[in-house]
């Protein structure tokens, strides 16, 4: 089985620290959020009208960056009771054929996040239905759309002039929720060609864990294993 | 389903197909179109948010994954504030006066106010008034006071709210029932067959009859497909589709009758205004028309006020 | 016939080791590439609202986050204790208290796994000690387990609820009379297989205790109080006239609950057990550190490494599972698109199946299902396509969700995706096929369990009908 992952230089082990403490703090937020908005509806009669928004679109934020930390220490769960019966190499073959088709899935995924984000950032969208063909140069920004409740923080107000024609967001346009979307695929199909390396050059068996939960039980798997 | 060579129309809404006046429409639209365009156009109608919700499906639109919708009007307002208009409270007196304004030349206009944002609204669809309910009798104004609301996440509703001296809570239109039930949140606002539909009077001490705002839907396409479309296409569909306008819309207040009806029967307590009562509730929420004036227009809103006079 | 295209290629890829995930989303924008217009705009934006369009699934991060809470915390090792106080003086009574432990912290998380580690991991071990085979123990650790997503609450119920729009609250007090027969089966069929084989018994260590015991335990078992209270209501006593004590409502949703769940078991386990946070003992048995002697831990256990490892932990088992459920939403957007649910649903009324027969084909279908899926992303699918025939077919919604509830229970604990086999080998250190073979005997109860539960509806009904009236479908 894969053992557990540990990054390697201090670049590695900086982005693994970064991506486990933005997962970490991500769930944190959603949770005291919607802890804070239960506790001012019920005692003080009140409520942050745009909470529910936010907590929705950090709870998007966490799943979609996550997934490709997932990729990274081989978190994915997969069905290996017919691959665990077939001799070394035959596995590895379909390991890479598996890591093949991960690999399609991340770069239509890449097509389709960009294609879905960049109207909302006045950029243009790629062309063609399976593989991006040019730049659709002719099709219409979406970048006055704002989300429901999200206060614009004064901060992020050059937007108004970068994308949005100078015309005033009353809201926090919908580009920035959106942006995961890019940042994650690209992460993804990144992530997914490392892990089919791994494979290549044999460190890893494959790209899914059949025991969830690993970590947290070996410890007692190893008190219980003396027979 | 659709056959080879026939232009296909997605048409995407939340509500089911028989009992809502929504569903309703979309059914007899689809009907009618698949009838009389047979062999050049086909509807296929995609009921209860199993496709989008109304929030997914103007992107969809815009995307051109799909061809028709109908979400509530507020969801316009993130695109053109104008569309605040029909969430003021007490802005039009009936359903008559909300029809005839649309009808009007500036109720035409609006249509087309997001053209340059690729959509083009092609007609209005009524729900109907909306009343307030809640886990105690809502008489004066004061009795909504300190009570916690449901309500749209819009601008203009949560300040309506504040105007009442309640709380406005922002909740998943799926939580509601439940959190009506247990007290989570007191009371809610929405229309007579909303309030039937989704059985909030079973879980309410009542429902006053304040008529205080409107819930209608806008029936609106993409400006591409629009231009995508040969002419006389182009044409018997939108003829079609007034024609159903018209026929549903004359038939919403029976629709809204029944359910109050239904209401009634199945035990639900509906309280009646007197006028006095309800100009009391008129000028603790009026004020809230200024807060917004600038991003409406007062001609807009002195437009809508004239139909008011005549209906 | 391109629909079954569709699943053959989605069980091919399975098979050759693809991540679940990725096996359902692949398959479905292949097969809505191939077949439709939709772009692949549309996969990213369904991607994107598979989290932010479905807030019911947000109880999930919550609850996971809960269980993580607790089992790091220290409230299961408690709980067992309370347990063996309660029953362990009974032939076969550790095994029996390891499952009354299961249903207790089942009352307490929404996901079996979850259940099995944190009362397996400390279980097992201690019935090898009295002289329980190893298999005896991983196969009741692994049955009882499954009553993580019966007894609420319960993910697969949220899953089920946020799939066809009924209300998570009626779930959840469905769950409740179910998850206590089926505990009750097992807890008999146990003490029957102990009295045969002359299995040991402990020793009744008296009234004392069980209170000692139930004391320790409290701050763990007042979160189902919280839970529950917090979503049906409450009794509260006021002051100022009226009847004195009267019924107060609810605080929160069920999503909420989850969340309010969350920061509870965090504040017990960091500031009450202190099993873990700033406030732990700093050697190995050494006694926690009391509050007063350092209240800075007040704000640093916010912080602390242990909380963030734990709030990791969540997060990480919520990624990979939302994952799954946001692809599996891919293939119903699919299913949908081309309209699969409607001619399955025709050709079956068609074919004149009432309700009996109907159900027989749900229970293979989600049976058969089981064996390859993960439940939240197969109920994900299945949900939509049987829901709309139930209906018609005049079965309560309610009582199909505690159906499907249940087939997803079996799916656990059956090879080949089975995550209640996977943990519990883990646990146990055993080979799958072992724990198979040892959840066996157990598995035939359920098998049973799942038939009464099938043909007699009043037991998943009746609960949430007494209490919140019977559902009306109105739409
Ligand atoms: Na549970
Ligand atoms: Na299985």
């Amino acid at each position: 089985m894969s053992g557990k992952y540990t990054p390697k230089g201090p670049i590695g082990r900086a982005v693994h620290g970064f991506e486990e403490t933005a997962i970490a703090v991500m769930l944190g937020l959603m949770t005291m959020l919607t802890f804070v908005n239960v506790i001012l509806r019920y005692v003080f009669n009140s409520s942050l009208i745009w909470s529910l928004e936010v907590v929705l679109v950090l709870f998007t934020w966490l799943v979609l960056f996550g997934v490709s930390y997932a990729f990274k220490v081989t978190a994915h769960l997969g069905v290996d009771a017919i691959t665990n019966m077939l001799p070394r190499k035959p596995r590895k073959v379909l390991a890479l054929i598996s890591g093949g088709v991960c690999i399609v899935y991340a770069l239509l995924i890449c097509k389709g996040a960009w294609d879905q984000w960049a109207p909302f950032a006045d950029l243009p969208p790629t062309t063609g239905h399976w593989f991006p063909t040019g730049l659709d140069t002719t099709s219409r920004g979406r970048s006055f759309f704002e989300t429901d409740q999200i206060p614009m923080p004064d901060w992020l107000r050059f937007l108004e002039d970068w994308i949005n024609y100078g015309e005033h967001y009353s809201k926090m346009p919908r580009v920035i929720p959106y942006t995961i979307l890019p940042i994650a695929a690209a992460l993804i199909l990144f992530r997914i060609c490392q892990a089919v390396l791994r494979v290549w050059k044999d460190q890893d068996e494959s790209l899914i864990v059949s025991h969830e939960a690993e970590d947290a039980i070996e410890d007692v798997a190893a008190m219980n294993r003396g027979d | 389903s659709c056959e080879d060579g026939e232009m296909v129309i997605k048409f995407s809404h939340v509500t089911n197909t028989d009992k809502h006046p929504k569903g309703i429409a979309a059914s007899l639209l689809q009907q009618r179109v698949n009838d009389e365009m047979n062999g050049k156009a086909c509807m296929e109608v995609f009921p209860n948010s199993t496709l989008y919700t109304d929030e997914q499906v103007i992107e969809a639109m815009l995307r051109g994954d799909v061809q028709l919708a109908a979400p509530s009007l507020s969801l316009f307002e993130s695109i053109t504030k104008a569309y605040r208009l029909f969430d003021l409270p007490f802005m039009f007196k009936n359903i008559d006066a909300v029809d005839a304004f649309q009808a009007s030349d500036t109720g035409q206009e609006m249509l087309d106010m997001m053209q340059r944002r690729g959509l083009q609204g092609l007609g209005f669809w009524h729900n109907g008034m909306k009343q307030f309910s809640a886990n105690k009798p809502l008489i004066e104004p004061a009795d909504a006071n300190g009570l916690k609301f449901r309500v749209q996440p819009s601008d203009v509703l949560v300040a309506q709210m504040n105007a009442l001296g309640a709380s406005p809570q922002p909740m998943a239109f799926s939580e509601v029932y439940g959190a009506l039930q247990t007290g989570v949140v007191d009371g809610q606002e929405n229309t007579w067959s909303n309030i039937y539909g989704q059985k909030f009077f079973e879980v309410q001490d009542g429902i006053t009859e304040t008529n205080h705002g409107v819930l209608d839907y806008l029936v609106v396409a993409s400006v591409d497909w629009l231009d995508s479309l040969d002419a006389d296409t182009r044409d018997q569909f939108l003829t079609i589709l007034d024609e159903v306008t018209t026929e549903r819309n004359a038939d919403v207040g029976k629709v809204d009758l029944e359910a109050r009806q239904a209401i009634q029967d199945a035990g639900g307590e509906i309280r009646e205004l007197t006028d006095a009562q309800r100009q009391d509730w008129v000028d603790v929420m009026k004020p809230v028309w200024s807060q917004f004036e600038e991003e409406v227009g007062a001609e807009n809103i002195a437009a809508a006020q004239e139909f008011n006079a005549q209906n | 016939m391109e629909v079954l295209l569709l699943f053959v290629m989605i069980v091919g890829l399975l098979l050759i080791g693809v991540p679940i995930a990725v096996a359902l989303g692949f398959a479905s924008i292949f097969f809505q590439l191939a077949f439709s217009e939709t772009s692949l705009a549309s996969v990213a934006q369904s991607l994107y609202l598979a989290m932010a369009g479905h807030y019911t699934l947000l109880a999930i991060p919550f609850f996971v986050l809960a269980s993580s809470f607790m089992s790091t915390g220290g409230v299961a090792k408690r709980i067992i204790r309370f347990a063996i106080a309660c029953v362990g003086h009974l032939q076969g009574g550790l095994a029996i208290a390891g499952v009354l432990a299961c249903m207790m912290f089942a009352a307490l998380s929404g996901s079996s796994p979850a259940t099995v580690v944190a009362i397996g991991s400390i279980v097992i071990a201690a019935m090898r000690k009295v002289g329980y085979t190893k298999d005896f123990a991983a196969g009741v650790i692994c049955n009882a387990g499954t009553l993580g997503i019966l007894i609420p609450p319960s993910i697969v119920m949220v899953v089920y609820a946020s799939a066809t729009d009924v209300s998570v609250g009626r779930m959840f007090l469905a769950g409740v009379f179910p998850g206590l027969l089926a505990g009750v089966m097992l807890m008999v069929t146990i003490y029957v297989i102990a009295r045969i084989k002359n299995m040991p018994k402990g020793e009744w260590l008296g009234w004392g205790e069980v209170y000692a015991s139930f004391r320790d335990a409290i701050w763990g078992l007042l979160l189902i109080v919280i839970i529950m209270g917090g979503i049906y209501g409450h009794p509260w006593i006021r002051f100022d006239g009226g009847s004195f004590v009267y019924w107060k409502g609810g605080a929160f949703t069920p999503t909420e609950a989850a969340a309010v769940a969350a920061v509870y078991a965090f504040f017990v386990a960091s500031f009450i057990y202190r099993d873990m946070g700033p406030l732990a003992a700093t050697k190995e048995g050494g006694r926690p550190i009391p509050l007063y002697r350092k209240p800075l831990a007040i704000i640093t256990a916010f912080f602390h490494k242990d909380t963030q490892a734990t709030l990791f932990e969540g997060a990480r088992l919520t990624i990979t599972l939302m994952f799954i459920i946001a692809n599996a939403l891919l293939l119903k957007h699919v299913l949908t698109d081309e309209q699969i649910p409607q001619s399955i649903a025709n050709s079956m009324l068609s074919a004149g199946f009432g309700p009996v027969m109907f159900l027989v084909i749900v229970n293979v279908i989600l049976l058969i299902g089981g064996q390859f899926m993960e439940p939240s992303g197969l109920i994900v699918i299945v949900a939509p396509l049987v829901f709309p025939i139930a209906i018609q077919l005049g079965i309560d919604p309610i009582h199909l969700g505690i159906i499907m509830v249940v087939n997803m229970e079996i799916g656990m604990i059956t090879p080949p995706v089975g995550l209640n086999l996977f943990v519990t080998s883990g646990v146990a250190g055993m080979p799958i096929m072992r724990v198979v073979k040892a959840a066996l005997p157990f598995l035939a109860v359920l098998f049973v369990f799942l038939i009464m539960i099938t043909y007699i509806p009043i037991i998943s009904t009746f609960l949430p009908n007494a209490i919140m009236g019977p559902e009306i479908m109105t739409n």
